[in-house]
């Protein structure tokens, strides 16, 4: 049985361009960034996840709310991928979060300033900082998240020495 | 075996902790590499304390003494496979998997873990920056040109790092050239949307994860080292910036097409 309305296709396929384009593009970044093999992998489906979550939330939410649950979203992920795999989870953390990062805020913000408009640089250079601090904020929130439910999982002859 | 030195112990946990920085490890998790192999060999009241540009080490010997070291921290790179190993080592050590001589020899195979070859790093390069060009909204004629500034900018950045220019000038070149080549391409008549185009390509210098690991130093409590960070970043993005921006200002002046 094949998908009865053909409307819906288009709309899957621009649903899906976004988390694949963003993760190709970490995948490029993760090799820039020395991981390796199935790392890079495992660190796209981290910024797919991630991107996937920002698209599905910027629809209702504030950019800087979503990104927040987006990198929640990815940090979850890493922490799970990085305690199945015994490696940090910040490994694949940093390597997911790389699609949601303020990069282009930074430099339009800088931008802004060059060309002497003070009023949009402070605009962007609010939300570049509130984006960032939102990420941040979903990341360690993750790693308690993390944290917590690894330490009830694993025995205690088991546990690895988990750093925050 | 001879007996290791109570400063071969303390120069061992510095490099660890310097090495941990080099490649972007957090702050915290330096200090507590350097930490975790002082206390796995029996070291009393290890101190640490790491910004991105530097760290001291002190800790207080089974023979009462207390030895301290300070390393500088000048590359600021990114190698989060390095991360993780170094990690798994003081892991090691702190479950007597590993000996102290057999951990020192596993350090330096990290230092000395070679940089993929240069062809990769360009092509990663490229196809990073073309891929975020289609994700900010670029058409196939903007991921095409990203290729090719993307591969410009790699060799450029490397070739900047091999003479050892500051920072500072890699991004303002870099900046300057991805703008002033868009620009170009675009009054050649390539069907391309430079902004889109230029947010792409920047993206290979763009701080933003940078100033994302700055703001999480914060929340863990490591201000200085988190302020240092977002010092770097700022620079970074302003030096871009300041470097397309002159791009901008230098193509208006020659009426180029008119097209800012």
């Amino acid at each position: 049985m094949i998908i009865a309305d053909s409307s819906l296709l288009p709309t899957v396929i621009d649903w899906l361009k976004g988390p694949l384009y963003a993760a190709l593009a970490t995948s490029a970044f993760s090799i820039l960034f020395g991981l390796h093999s199935i790392d890079i992998a495992l660190a796209s489906a981290g910024a797919a996840v991630g991107w996937a979550t920002f698209l599905a939330m910027q629809a209702t939410a504030a950019p800087a709310f979503a990104a927040f649950v987006a990198a929640l979203a990815a940090g979850l992920y890493s922490e799970i991928v990085g305690w199945s795999r015994a490696r940090p989870a910040t490994v694949y953390m940093i390597a997911s979060i790389i699609p949601l990062v303020p990069g282009g805020g930074m430099y339009f913000t800088m931008l802004a300033s060059f060309e002497g408009d003070p009023m949009k640089m402070t605009e962007l250079g609010m939300a570049t900082i509130m984006t960032a601090a939102a990420i941040a904020a979903g990341l360690a929130i993750a790693n308690a998240f993390g944290r917590i439910i690894f330490a009830a999982l694993v025995h205690p002859m088991l546990q690895r020495t988990r750093k925050q | 075996m001879e007996a290791m030195q109570p400063e071969d112990l303390l120069l061992f946990a510095a490099d660890a902790a310097r090495l941990m920085l080099e490649s972007g490890g957090e702050t915290y998790r330096a200090e507590d590499a350097a930490m975790g192999i002082i206390a796995s060999q029996g070291g009393a009241e290890a101190e640490c304390f790491a910004t991105s540009t530097g760290l001291m080490l002190s800790y207080t010997g089974e023979d009462g003494k207390v030895r301290s070291v300070v390393r500088r921290v000048k590359k600021r790179g990114m190698n989060l496979e390095k991360v993780s190993r170094i990690h798994a080592l003081v892991e090691a050590l702190q479950a007597d998997r590993i000996g102290l001589a057999a951990a020192m020899n596993e350090l330096d195979g990290i230092e000395r873990m070679r940089e993929r070859p240069a062809l990769v790093l360009t092509l990663a390069s490229a196809f990073g920056a073309a891929f975020f060009a289609l994700l900010f909204g670029g058409s196939l004629a903007d991921a095409i040109a990203a290729i090719f500034l993307g591969a410009l900018l790699s060799f450029l950045i490397r070739g900047f790092q091999r003479l050892k220019f500051p920072e500072f000038l890699t991004s303002l070149a870099g900046g300057a050239i991805t703008a002033l080549a868009s620009l170009a391409l675009r009054s050649l008549g390539a069907p391309i949307n430079p902004d889109t185009l230029i947010i792409g390509v920047i993206m290979l210098l763009v701080p933003g994860v940078a100033i994302t690991n700055a703001i999480r130093d914060i929340i863990a409590g490591d201000l200085v080292a988190g302020i240092a960070r977002g010092a770097d970043a700022l620079i970074t993005a302003a030096s871009i910036s300041a470097g397309a921006g002159a791009a901008f200002a230098i193509w208006k002046l020659l009426g180029a097409g008119g097209l800012r």
